[in-house]
Order: structure tokens, then C-alpha cells, then sequence
């Protein structure tokens, strides 16, 4: 008999010592779920925030050239979402919130300016003395017309703008050195 | 007292050691925009190339290529002189890395040998015709790696580093992988102006962005492209003494006569490293490609797709070294086996048929720059 009960009480040791373990991992479980499906945090998550006329730029500028989906598309639609809501996807690199004026991109140039801009870019510029790229122009804006910081060059909200005039760049078939007509 | 002296001079001391760091900062700026100044004296070929493209500093620029080609001429935004001096630094880069042909390597080519580990490898030697070959009738050869297209397909998804990769990464890439070397900063001169140069050419040659052309990357060779008789180790290796070893040497560590490169190492410490896209274990497709379209000089595209996946798995089981990623023990393996390995072949080769003698000197030099019909 006490024999019975002392393996009883074993057993539910066994099973007493295996919670906190068993509780770390319903945690991480749990923590995982939360942050891929209702965190809205975009690090946790693959696809890209789709934006009202998204589709419809997609058509319009050929996008699909690229594939339906993939790491080059979303890339671009993230760069989208950068250039027409830049205060909402690169609030870090910007002091603009939704209620200030010129808080995006959009608010001074067009998706064709930046990929004119991308193929004319990597030119030598007499106002800084030096030869300038797309990134360092797309940065001086952040600092510069959007009252904000200077991103790194590998930063994806300056990686993903010029991956967005890439594929405009493509859709207009431009090369390197197009001049726009009115030039 | 004397503690706060102490203190005061270990302060001022710090403070002195982080004002030279400054001054020396400051010194090196300066060197680098008296480079980015000075007029560039370019390579022969880049003389011809650059020339034949109407490079020159101005408001508008339209190719002659296109011109000639297309019977209409485009006008593109002009360079300017600093633009230009960019291009020719990059066009250097490319056709003599080492700066074998340079009186002043710094102001030619920013010294772009001291990202390159040992004496042989020139970007020129996978990117043909100084990144842009061609035919004697101008054309634009299919597989043959050209700069200029792989601008145009910059940033597209790479699947060896899962990243979008942007051309200016890639060239990194090279420079650690290809060239068993280092990698320069993302702004380093040094890369900016390969992509000047490269940008250059896709307008001399009136390619759009992101448009696919033939002539970027290399026509890989798949093991589907042969009769799929394997890819044999025994076969490579009578196929490369009969055909490669004469200019590249046993055990593929290159030929130099007189201190000067005849045709680089294609295995050993001057040579690219196991994580390079050229060995066989990492990409089977790629060295096969280059061979069966580049090689042997004056009968290329003569070997049968076998034979150049054959020689490619010979070549690519020879001692070099090892990827930065692969660790210090794989390093010493290598290191072990690219020392101990040639001279123990040597010894066992000297008994053996004579193998085929090297090219002369002239028709060497002209296989390490261009042996093919390009155009120029």
C-alpha cells in the first residue's frame, strides 16, 4: 500500500517538476502566435502592410514583372508604403507625424522623379562637391526635408526606395542617363 | 597633488592620442580628394574601350555604339569631369586590379590589390573584355559575365546570401570570395568607382533596368546539359594536363615568367577560396560555364559540356583555401594541403610524360587580356 502511494506521489512530482518548463514553453508558443498574427509588429512578420492602392499601383506600374509575390516584391511594396506614408513606416528616421504637411515622400516627388533620379544618380553633385548616390540623396531627405535622422545605408526604409525606383526605372524603360522629355 | 598631476596627464595624453587619430583622419580625406582630382592615366585596353564608348566629360552623352549600331543616336545626361575620373579609376580596376600596368596604383585604381589576397587574381580574368566582351563585330556574347548587365539586375533576390543583394555587396563578395581577399567599406572608393564604370557601360550599350540580356552571368552548365555520364574526377584531370596545365601549371597554382603573370592560378593560395561561386562543391554550374565559353585561349567553346564539368571537378578538388566563414580549422587543412600537396605531385609527375609546354610570352600576355574576337 505504501508502496502504491509512494509511487503516486513520484508520479506527481514528475509531473509538478515538468510545469515550470511545460509553463516556459506554452509561453513561448504563445509569445510566438501573438507576434505573428496580432502584434502588428513588422519585424515578426514576412509579409508587407498592404496599403489603399497598392493593387492598383501594382497594375498600373507593372510591378507583377517581377512575380506575384516575392522577396523583390515585397521589398518594393514596402518601399511604397515608405514613399507615400513615410511618417507611419519610417517613423524613426522622421520628426513628421500624419497631421504635419510634406510628411512623405509623395508629398514632393512622383515614383517617376525617383526613377529619373535613380538613373541619373552616382553623379557628381557641385553643390556637396562630391559624387553623389541614390542612397545619399534618399538620406539627406530623411535629415533634410523630413526634419528627421540619417538612416544607415543598409537600412531597408533606404534600401527598399530604391528598390521602388527600380522597379518604376524598369516600367518606364529607362537606362542609365535618361533624360525626362522636358529636358 | 602629484595624483591629480597624475590624472591630468593621462587626460591630456588621451586627449593628444585621439587628436593624432583626428589629424591623421583628416590627412587621409585629404589624399583621397587629391586622388579623386588628379587625371587618371588608364590601361591600354581601357584607353581603347573607354575611347571607342566617346567617354568624355559634358552636358549630354550619346554612345557611338549605339549610334553605329542602331543608326539613331541617344542622348544621355553627360558626365562630368570627376564622373569621368570615377569611370577610368573603375575601368582600371577591372582590367589590372593588381596594378601590374600602373605607375601609381593609389591614383590609378585606389590600390585595389591590397583587398586581393596574393598576385594573380584580376576581376578581368571572369569578367572578360574588362566586364563588357564582344565579338570583332561588336556583339555582345551571350554568358559573359558583362558588369554592365549585372547593373542593370542589380538588387534582385540572391539565393546564396538570402539577401536582395545590391551590386555594390557583390562586389564584396568578390573581393572575399573570388579574390581570397578582403572586403572593402560599401563606400569605399574602390567600389563606388566599378559601379561608375559599370553604370557607364550600360549606358554605352543602352541597356534598361532590370531587363534580363544574355550576355549577364555565365551560361551555367547543368549536369542535365551533358550525356550524364557523371562528373569524373580521372577524366577532369587527363583532360586538364591535356588542355589547361600547360598555362596553368600543376596543381593549377598559375604560370609567372619573369615576375610577371602569363595565366593565374586557378587552385592554391593565389587562387579563389571553396565559398567562391567558382568551386564546383558550392555552385557545380558555374566554372563549367566560364570553361566550355572561355577556354582553352583560340579554341574556346571547343570542349563538350562534359569536359568542362570534368575539368571544373578536377580544378575544384585541388588544395585552396578556405571560405572566411568556414572556420580556422578548415583554414589550416587547406593551408596543410596547398603546402604539402604540389611538391608531393612534382615528385610523382616527374616520372611521368612531360606535360604540354607553355604558351610564349606574347601569345600568353594576349590570353590573360582577351584572347577571343571583343570587338576592340
Amino acid at each position: 500500500m505504501d508502496a502504491a502511494r509512494s509511487h503516486e506521489r513520484r508520479s506527481w512530482y514528475a509531473v509538478v517538476a515538468r510545469v515550470p518548463g511545460l509553463a516556459a514553453l506554452a509561453i513561448i508558443i504563445a509569445f510566438l502566435l501573438w507576434a505573428h498574427f496580432a502584434s502588428g509588429i513588422s519585424v515578426f512578420h514576412s509579409d508587407v502592410s498592404s496599403e489603399p492602392g497598392w493593387q492598383k499601383f501594382r497594375s498600373d506600374h507593372g510591378v507583377g514583372y517581377f512575380g506575384e509575390d516575392g522577396q523583390f516584391v515585397r521589398a518594393v511594396q514596402n518601399g511604397y508604403n515608405l514613399f507615400f506614408h513615410t511618417y507611419k513606416y519610417a517613423s524613426r528616421f522622421t520628426r513628421k507625424s500624419a497631421v504635419d504637411g510634406a510628411n512623405a515622400c509623395a508629398s514632393c516627388h512622383t515614383v517617376e522623379d525617383l526613377a529619373y533620379s535613380f538613373v541619373n544618380s552616382d553623379r557628381f553633385d557641385p553643390k556637396l562637391g562630391a559624387r553623389a548616390s541614390f542612397e545619399d540623396r534618399v538620406r539627406r531627405c530623411y535629415a533634410g526635408s523630413l526634419d528627421g535622422f540619417v538612416p544607415t545605408v543598409y537600412e531597408p526604409a533606404v534600401r527598399d526606395i530604391r528598390l521602388l525606383a527600380r522597379a518604376i526605372a524598369h516600367h518606364l524603360q529607362l537606362g542609365e542617363g535618361a533624360l525626362r522629355k522636358e529636358n | 597633488m602629484p595624483q591629480l598631476a597624475g590624472k591630468l596627464a593621462r587626460i591630456a595624453l588621451l586627449l593628444l592620442a585621439l587628436g593624432s587619430l583626428y589629424l591623421v583622419a583628416l590627412h587621409k580625406h585629404a589624399q583621397r580628394d587629391e586622388i579623386r582630382k588628379a587625371a587618371v592615366t588608364l590601361t591600354p585596353d581601357c584607353t581603347e574601350k573607354l575611347g571607342r564608348y566617346g567617354l568624355a566629360p559634358g552636358k549630354k552623352y550619346a554612345s557611338s555604339y549605339v549610334a553605329e549600331r542602331a543608326g539613331a543616336s541617344v542622348e544621355l545626361r553627360g558626365y562630368s569631369e570627376e564622373d569621368v575620373r570615377a569611370i577610368q579609376r573603375g575601368c582600371n580596376i577591372i582590367d589590372d586590379s593588381q596594378g601590374a600596368l600602373a605607375k601609381d596604383p593609389w591614383l590609378e585604381r585606389w590600390n585595389a590589390k591590397r583587398f586581393i589576397r596574393g598576385n594573380h587574381v584580376s576581376c578581368d580574368h571572369c569578367h572578360r573584355g574588362i566586364g563588357d566582351l564582344q565579338d570583332a563585330s561588336g556583339n555582345r556574347l551571350p554568358g559573359s559575365n558583362s558588369l554592365a548587365a549585372s547593373w542593370t539586375m542589380g538588387d534582385m533576390y540572391d539565393r546564396f546570401t538570402g539577401l536582395l543583394l545590391p551590386y555594390e555587396m557583390r562586389q564584396m563578395q568578390c573581393y572575399i570570395n573570388s579574390s581570397n581577399g578582403y572586403k572593402p567599406n560599401l563606400a569605399d572608393d574602390v567600389i563606388r568607382d566599378v559601379t561608375a564604370y559599370s553604370r557607364f557601360l550600360s549606358a554605352a550599350l543602352d541597356l534598361k533596368i532590370a531587363n534580363h540580356y544574355e550576355e549577364q552571368g555565365i551560361d551555367e552548365i547543368p549536369a542535365s546539359a551533358t550525356l550524364k555520364q557523371g562528373d569524373d574526377y580521372i577524366r577532369g584531370e587527363a583532360l586538364y594536363s591535356e588542355k589547361c596545365q600547360g598555362c596553368h601549371g600543376l596543381q593549377g597554382v598559375g604560370l609567372e615568367v619573369d615576375g610577371k603573370l602569363v595565366a593565374p592560378a586557378v587552385a592554391g593560395p593565389n587562387s579563389w577560396n571553396l565559398q567562391s561561386r567558382n568551386n564546383f562543391y558550392f555552385v557545380s554550374t558555374i566554372l563549367a560555364g566560364f570553361i566550355c565559353r572561355n577556354m582553352p585561349p583560340g579554341q574556346e567553346n571547343s570542349l563538350q559540356h562534359q569536359d568542362c564539368r570534368d575539368i571544373a571537378f578536377y580544378i575544384s578538388n585541388l588544395p585552396r583555401p578556405a571560405g572566411d566563414r568556414q572556420g580556422p580549422l578548415a583554414a589550416l587543412r587547406q593551408q596543410l594541403l596547398m603546402a604539402v600537396m604540389p611538391p608531393l605531385l612534382r615528385l610523382s609527375a616527374s616520372g611521368k610524360a612531360p606535360v604540354q609546354p607553355p604558351l610564349d610570352h606574347a601569345s600568353a600576355r594576349s590570353s590573360q587580356h582577351l584572347p577571343v574576337d571583343n570587338g576592340q
